[in-house]
């Protein structure tokens, strides 16, 4: 019994990505442990986030849908809310009941987000150009530092598998004038592994839609949707010794859009164009003082926006510096301890000059299993910025398993985090909107949750887990205008979030057949408690946060033939602060059917899609209105 | 046959005056105009975010003290009224809502706020009047940002555009009296004299620079506020100019103490003798007949929108908010505060029933 329990190990660590994958480490021989631990980024502080959620999107949806963005995947897969500007406009996440700077994005562990605005948009991150997808449920301040209030996305290179030469090309086709091509080659022996990948997205946008702000809602065409994406990773691992290796990795994303007019406002030929380029070396080695890791990097985001009466530009250098030493007793405790260090070089049109600001973080994670089934972590944040003083932020978390008998897992789990948010280099250099006294914004969560896990050999396995926050958020930053009517950000609020994530998953075999089905429900209560400034909007639910969240998936393989439907219902949303308007709910249904062919040694994979296949007319963003039914054809043939 | 024509004269002429005998007595005194929005009550203009059409109209009803929000919307099937609705004006049984950034100017039935039509093909419309008793009506454009503004002729039965006239910059606030129409060019510093006969520039009268809003006293003087320059390294103060509209010449001009202080809202009482506008953050008033500028504040609170009462007297102002409702905060004609309520999205004006 306990070996078939440790032979399915490997799918369990994959499909669920919590602490099982310290465990599975912990068995293997230290060499082959070191170079795991070493090559896998952002996955070891799983490892620190004992009690958190996190969770992974899946490998067979990103694969099926590689040719769109990161914004479609985490709102087809995770309890995090986008609100789109339209079809391909710009899009901001809402986690867990908190605004779009409040969630973190990383990419091999560092933060990218535009530190002009303190937020990513998720429409520039295509899923192309991005290996793994793991989302941190809740508060990460002490792993992730400034801005993971809500969670923490967390992002990986593309990982280029297999032995030898290897080379991919993909070509789409899809409704509304939309094509996307890709291709990627790699290389690997048992010291050196390269791959390099690009890719080309046009799309018209062209889609029809009911004008909503017209008498009689007449069917219009979308003329100003417009996007051509390109964009190119590279990236190279080299073993200089056993237990060194050194690697880099780069990623050029280039979108350029036309973004859609409010229905109903006059045509304002807005356009953005958005170039990020983000290299980073690593270099990592181990010793008996344990494994050190030290990281380099250099973004250069540039952004420029028109319309027909303004033109801005924005440009911003980011370096950043991450050393980190990680000493592991076994499979008893590991202590991390690190070092983070950013300088910003920034101009804007808003700005009087350039800008520089420079931010520094120490940071020590320690994780601690007293028993087998009992696992503690502790982490510490102290972040240094000149003029802002945030509060260290401390994690507690705690995981038991506490009944383990006949192939039902019970686990219990619980949190307590403090987690904070500097002010962006707008709030600080904006011409003519300065606040001195502005105050970093400071979060304080607790969740708690329980897991069931049932495995019955290769036939089934069940997954259930319920989890509880509550949080603070205190100090919250927005810009308001002053009694002379100039904007400037201020300390307006204090918000408290809370809710519930249920998730259940099921995977099994019949015969031939693999079944997957995923169900999952949120409650986001996000509700501003106290206001510091004017009169406020107390006890109501904050603009573009949805009380109800449900997810419905299940995924079918017969041979190489699979079925993915997707079933998403995203609740009733206000779009002002004091309920007085809203958007109603909506239900989106995405299908997707694809075949593998083999072809010798390589195989060529065949898909179909169906979004939106119900032509529901909904929005994300009031009065942008979203495409109805759509079909994307997908060829690709892999050399492995 | 003569006979016969004579009596079907008499025929035709004694039941007509028993037609109109029986028409003209079903015309009683007491059935006045029929709607929700007939009570005593203040329109309050919510001009929405830029770039959302969500500006709407809120209606407060002075009795019940209840205010309805997004009344367009309510009684038009939830259709969104429009971006920045910068102006209502009701003309006859008729209201008009002028939505700048969607270009059109919404046409409803003032009493049930149903919609009637709409006047589209406008660019950057901004404020609407209307001449009296008649289907002539007038609308001022931006047109588009650094170019030449004009007015816009509209033909009230067919809600169309008639015909154009050029102007200077940013035309604001549009007035009529007396077969003139008084335009106030924000963009530079002149008032333009439209004859409303032949719908041609007659004259331009130079006033201080940024004139925005105008006002009609009861001695048929026009009152101008203007903003004078603002937002450069070299800014000069507003003022209020005084004309006179025989002569079509400036009467008198008071200037304002502080050029790096903003100024706008002017507003007029019932009795039309008393001036109300924001300056430098606060509410002044100042009497017609004044020598000199009243340097006292009447109310020491911003106003985004101003208003007046013309029943009253009380003052309404507006401190608005973009994210929820705004707050609307309601003073007797001495400046003591009576009562507040919440409206829509930044509001900026008010139209008193």
């Amino acid at each position: 019994m306990a070996r078939t329990f440790f032979s399915f190990l490997p799918v369990i660590a994959t499909t669920l990505g919590l602490l099982l994958p310290f465990r599975l480490t912990a068995q293997q021989p230290a060499a082959t442990q070191q170079l795991q631990t070493v090559e896998v980024f952002g996955k070891p502080a799983e490892v620190y986030a004992v009690g958190s959620r996190v969770t992974t999107v899946d490998s067979s949806f990103l694969s099926t849908y590689a040719g769109g963005t990161l914004a479609e995947a985490l709102q087809a897969r995770t309890p995090a809310y986008f609100k789109s500007y339209g079809v391909s406009g710009v899009s901001s996440v809402s986690f867990r009941g908190t605004n779009a700077a409040q969630t973190a994005v990383l990419w091999n562990g560092l933060n990218i987000a535009l530190p002009t605005l303190g937020q990513s948009d998720f429409s520039t991150l295509p899923l192309g150009s991005i290996g793994d997808v793991a989302v941190q449920h809740g508060p990460a301040g002490p792993a992730y530092g400034s801005g993971a209030i809500g969670g923490a996305v967390l992002l990986s290179s593309p990982d280029y598998k297999g032995k030898g030469l290897g080379a991919m090309l993909q070509q789409e086709a899809g409704s509304f004038g939309r094509y996307y091509s890709s291709g990627s080659i790699s290389y690997a022996n048992s010291s050196f592994r390269a791959g390099t990948s690009a890719y080309v997205r046009i799309a018209e946008n062209n889609f029809p839609y009911k004008d909503l702000s017209r008498f009689g809602q007449p069917e219009r065409k979308e003329e100003h949707a417009r996007q051509q994406c390109y964009g190119f990773t590279q990236d190279l691992t080299w073993r200089l010794r056993p237990q060194t290796q050194l690697s880099l990795h780069a990623w050029y994303a280039d979108a350029d859009r036309k973004l859609q007019s409010a229905m109903g406002s006059a045509a304002n030929q807005a356009a953005q164009h958005d170039q990020n380029l983000r290299l980073m070396s690593a270099l990592q080695h181990s010793s008996r003082w344990g494994k050190s890791d030290i990281k380099l990097a250099y973004f250069k985001d540039y952004l420029h926006y028109g319309d027909i009466s303004t033109s801005s530009e924005v440009d911003v250098q980011t370096y950043q510096l991450q050393a980190e030493q990680t000493y592991t007793r076994g499979s008893r405790w590991s202590l991390r301890g690190g070092l983070n260090l950013q300088h910003f070089v920034a101009d804007n049109d808003g700005y009087t000059g350039t800008r520089t600001e420079q931010r520094a973080a120490a940071f020590a994670l320690f994780r601690y299993n007293p028993l087998q089934a009992l696992d503690l972590s502790l982490n510490l944040r102290h972040t240094l910025v000149p003029g802002y003083n945030p509060l260290p932020s401390p994690a507690l978390g705690f995981n038991w398993k506490f009944y383990n008998i006949n192939r039902h897992q019970l686990s219990l789990k619980g949190s307590a985090s403090g987690s904070y948010r500097v002010p962006t280099l707008n709030d600080r250099f904006w011409a003519g909107a300065g606040n001195p006294h502005l105050r970093p914004e400071q979060g304080w969560s607790y969740e708690g949750g329980l897991r069931h896990l049932l495995v019955l050999g290769n036939t089934l396995l069940l997954e259930t887990e319920a989890t509880a926050y509550h949080m603070r958020v205190d100090d919250w930053i927005q810009w308001a205008p002053d009694d002379k009517d100039r904007w400037r950000p201020v300390n307006l609020q204090q918000v408290r979030a809370m809710g519930l994530e249920l998730s259940h998953r099921a995977t099994t075999t019949l015969g031939e057949v693999a079944l997957t089905a995923s169900a999952a429900y949120t409650y986001t209560s996000s509700e501003q408690v106290k206001v510091y400034e004017g009169r406020g909007d107390l006890h109501k639910q904050l603009m573009y946060v949805p009380l109800h969240k449900a997810l419905l998936s299940t995924e079918a393989t017969y041979k190489g033939w699979r079925l993915l439907s997707n079933l998403n219902y995203t609740g009733l949303r206000y779009t002002t602060n004091s309920e007085t308007a809203y958007l109603e709910g909506f239900l989106l249904l995405n299908l997707a059917l694809s075949k593998k062919i083999p072809i010798q040694q390589n195989t060529l994979w065949v898909a179909l899609r169906a979004d939106n296949v119900t032509n529901q007319v909904y929005q994300t963003m009031a009065y942008r209105a979203m495409p109805l039914r759509s079909y994307t054809f997908s060829l690709r043939f892999t050399i492995p | 046959m003569s006979n016969f024509n004579t009596f079907r004269s008499f025929f035709v002429a004694a039941s007509l005056a028993l037609g109109t005998f029986a028409f003209t007595s079903c015309d009683k005194e007491d059935d006045g105009p029929i709607g929700a929005y007939t009570e005593e009550g203040v329109f309050v203009v919510d001009e929405g975010v830029y770039s959302t059409p969500n500006g709407n109209i809120s209606f407060y009803n002075k009795n019940t003290k209840q205010v309805q929000t997004a009344v367009f919307s309510k009684e038009n099937n939830n259709r969104p009224l429009g971006d920045v609705i910068q102006n209502m004006v009701i003309h006859g049984d008729q209201a008009f809502l002028v939505a700048n950034n969607s270009n059109k100017i919404e046409v409803v039935n003032a009493y049930t706020f149903k919609s009637v039509g709409v006047v589209e093909g406008l660019a950057m419309p901004r404020y609407f009047t209307a001449v009296p008793n008649s289907n002539k009506g007038y609308v001022s454009e931006w047109v588009a940002f650094g170019t030449a503004g004009r007015v816009a002729v509209i033909d009230l039965k067919t809600l169309t555009v008639t015909k154009t006239i050029s102007l200077a910059a940013m035309p604001e606030q549009l007035l009529y009296t007396n077969g003139k129409l008084y335009v106030a060019n924000s963009g530079s510093n002149t008032l333009s004299v439209i004859n409303t006969t032949t719908d041609v520039v007659e004259k331009t009268i130079p006033v201080a620079e940024a004139p925005s809003s105008l006002v009609l006293d009861k001695n048929n003087s026009l009152w101008v506020l203007s903003n004078g320059v603002k937002y450069t390294a070299h800014n000069t103060p507003g003022a209020l100019s005084k004309i006179n509209l025989t002569s079509n010449t400036v009467a008198s001009t008071f200037t304002f103490q502080d050029k790096e202080a903003s100024s706008g809202n002017l507003a007029i009482n019932g009795a039309k003798n008393k001036l109300y506008y924001n300056y430098g953050g606060k509410v002044y008033q100042q009497d017609i007949t004044a020598g000199t500028l009243n340097t006292t504040a009447l109310i020491n609170r911003n106003f985004y929108g101003l208003g007046v009462d013309p029943e009253t007297g009380f003052i309404y102002g507006s401190v608005a908010s973009y994210t929820s409702g705004s707050t609307i905060y309601v003073y007797k004609p001495d400046g003591t505060q009576i009562t507040t309520f919440t409206a829509g999205i930044g509001s900026n004006g008010f139209v008193f029933n």
